[in-house]
């Protein structure tokens, strides 16, 4: 009986507090992005996801992971790959290098997804000159297929390199519908990023 | 849609002729049933699941959507098994870099581009081919589910390279090409003899099934020693496999090879003429996985067929270019360079060698070969952040 009881409570008290359990950012300062790496002041209300592939990213999306997400990767040094590698030894992935210049960056997301998402179709398309809190930045687009629904995916991200690091924020959601009803507010969320290291 | 012909060994069947001509005792063909329709209820279940697959792949972004690519496919195929048992197949070439191949209950069969890219000849796609049509002919998705119902074995070609994931073998890509007809250890060996059965009836030599496996092999010890791991391939299969090793299948079909003594042209330039137009491509997709060596590796051996062309010599300084050591970069700069002297000037050469000299220090010559870049494709998606490197 008394096992019986356990039970039922450790059930109730799952139900009461998902394990991932998500933040909801409000509008206003949030200087807390990736562990304190970029500051923004969003205008509308997000959502941060609990999981998050590695320690230099964040996501934070309106109606979920798959519909729309911004990802913040934040200070990537040279040496260290975008996202957590299942197996360092065994799946390497493609990491930041000391020579890299603004060109290099579309080409390293796209080799990163390759390797570590499976992803087979990407493309990267419009790449240009840009400022990420006054540096240098590239803001570029790309489509990738997502290989378990094969949705066509687009992303719009900036991304800049400062000391070594590399810093990058994207928006992605799926061609139809998602990305033309939110994409306005990624661009005016990025106007608002700032470094704060 | 078209059913499938099938051979299951029934009252119907009708021998093959055997066109041989090898010295020693040539294998025997099982007896073919033609326009084979599906008896029971769990082999009606398995078409059902196969057919709604096989309309996904026909309308799949991933589909190589080129009718000569997939009748060279099909000839290959033909001139394996026969035209009476290939008539019974549907080939679906799919655009993912990674050695494999597939075979529903229904006759659907998908060739991956990292197949096209890996195989050095005719006759090793055909050892491939054959080997999926084997599982097909002796209906193993039925007796394997009949015996297991359920299904979680690897499967088959990619046991070996998986492993180091060039792609995400392990969900999400496999999930996407369905691969929920797999095979276990004993069917795997019956594929690979009645497959070798095929070859060595068709005009192409049947040692070329075990030249599939030791490439694999190699290119798996390549990708492992730049990796600086322990060679990954074990040479004896455990109690739990549900493959046998690599190492086995190379041996055995190589003995069985040279049982036959069969000859026959493998014909190697015929298959690079066949994927020309998409080895560009396939070449990218490879050199944008993070594995330099396993791509080294794969270069090296197109090379020895084909010599190093531009297309080769570009791929190999895209993949020096991404790794991007100052060395690297010295290298990648004496690749296209020497890609341009061979013919090959696309425009991604120019511009790979462009930025390859700027990251190297050597800035004004690299924006003279992007100011060419530009001058080819003003209107490239790229033009306005490459102008950033030519200087007014």
């Amino acid at each position: 009986m008394l096992r019986q009881i356990t039970a039922a409570t450790a059930a109730i008290l799952l139900l009461s507090f998902p394990v991932a359990a998500h933040k909801v950012i409000e509008p206003g300062l949030n200087d807390k992005i990736v562990k304190g790496v970029f500051s923004a002041n969003p205008e509308t209300r997000w959502n941060r996801l609990q999981q998050r592939d590695g320690n230099y990213q964040e996501i934070w999306t309106i109606d979920g992971d798959r519909l729309n997400r911004v990802v913040f990767y934040g200070g990537v040094p040279v040496g260290e790959p975008l996202v957590r590698e299942r197996d360092k030894k065994r799946d390497p992935l493609p990491e930041v290098t000391g020579n890299m210049l603004l060109p290099d960056i579309p080409l390293l997301l796209e080799r990163t997804y390759r390797t570590k998402y499976g992803i087979a179709i990407m493309a990267i398309g419009r790449q240009e000159p840009a400022t990420l809190d006054g540096r240098p930045a590239i803001a570029f687009d790309y489509t990738f297929i997502d290989p378990e629904y094969e949705v066509e995916t687009k992303g719009e991200a900036i991304a800049a390199l400062d000391n070594g690091r590399l810093y990058l924020v994207a928006f992605e959601a799926p061609s139809v519908f998602y990305f033309n009803r939110d994409v306005q507010k990624f661009r005016d969320l990025v106007k608002t990023v700032s470094l704060t290291r | 849609m078209r059913r499938a012909a099938f051979c299951a060994g029934a009252g119907l069947a009708a021998l093959l002729p055997l066109a041989a001509s090898a010295a020693e005792e040539l294998p025997l063909l099982p007896p073919y049933v033609a326009a084979y329709e599906p008896q029971s209820v769990d082999e009606r279940g398995m078409w059902m699941m196969a057919d709604e697959q096989e309309k996904l792949w026909a309308l799949s972004e991933l589909r190589v959507d080129d009718e000569e690519l997939n009748a060279y496919v099909e000839r290959v195929l033909c001139e394996t098994v026969g035209k009476d048992r290939c008539s019974g197949v549907r080939i679906h070439i799919l655009n993912v870099p990674a050695f494999n191949a597939t075979m529903s209950p229904n006759g659907a069969m998908t060739v991956w581009s990292g197949l096209l890219l890996r195989v050095r000849t005719e006759a090793q796609l055909a050892a491939v081919l054959g080997h999926e049509f084997a599982h097909f002919e002796m209906r193993h998705s039925l007796k394997g589910f009949e015996q297991r119902r359920s299904a979680s074995d690897a499967s088959a070609w990619l046991g070996v390279l998986g492993g180091f994931a060039q792609v995400n073998t392990g969900d999400a890509q496999v999930s996407l090409v369905g691969s929920i007809f797999q095979f276990n250890r004993g069917q795997e060996t019956e594929a690979d003899l009645l497959g070798l059965k095929y070859l060595a009836q068709s005009a192409y030599p049947s040692r070329a099934a075990s030249e599939v496996w030791q490439q694999l092999m190699e290119e798996s010890d390549a990708t492992a020693f730049g990796r600086k791991i322990k060679k990954r391939d074990t040479y004896r299969a455990g109690f739990f496999d549900t493959h046998p090793t690599s190492l086995s299948r190379a041996d055995y079909l190589l003995d069985q090879a040279l049982a036959y003594n069969d000859a026959g042209d493998p014909r190697s330039k015929e298959h690079y003429e066949a994927i020309q137009k998409h080895l560009p491509k396939f070449l990218a997709d490879q050199v944008k996985l993070n594995d330099f060596n396993g791509t080294e590796y794969i270069l090296s051996g197109i090379a020895g067929t084909t010599g190093w062309t531009g297309e080769l010599l570009h791929a190999r300084a895209e993949l020096f270019a991404a790794r991007g050591n100052p060395r690297d970069l010295i290298t990648s700069t004496t690749l296209y360079l020497q890609a341009m002297d061979a013919g090959y000037r696309p425009p991604e050469t120019l511009r790979g060698l462009g930025l390859s000299l700027v990251k190297s220090g050597k800035r004004s010559e690299g924006a003279r070969y992007l100011e060419d870049y530009l001058a080819i494709l003003p209107d490239a998606p790229d033009a306005a952040i490459i102008k950033m490197y030519v200087p007014k």
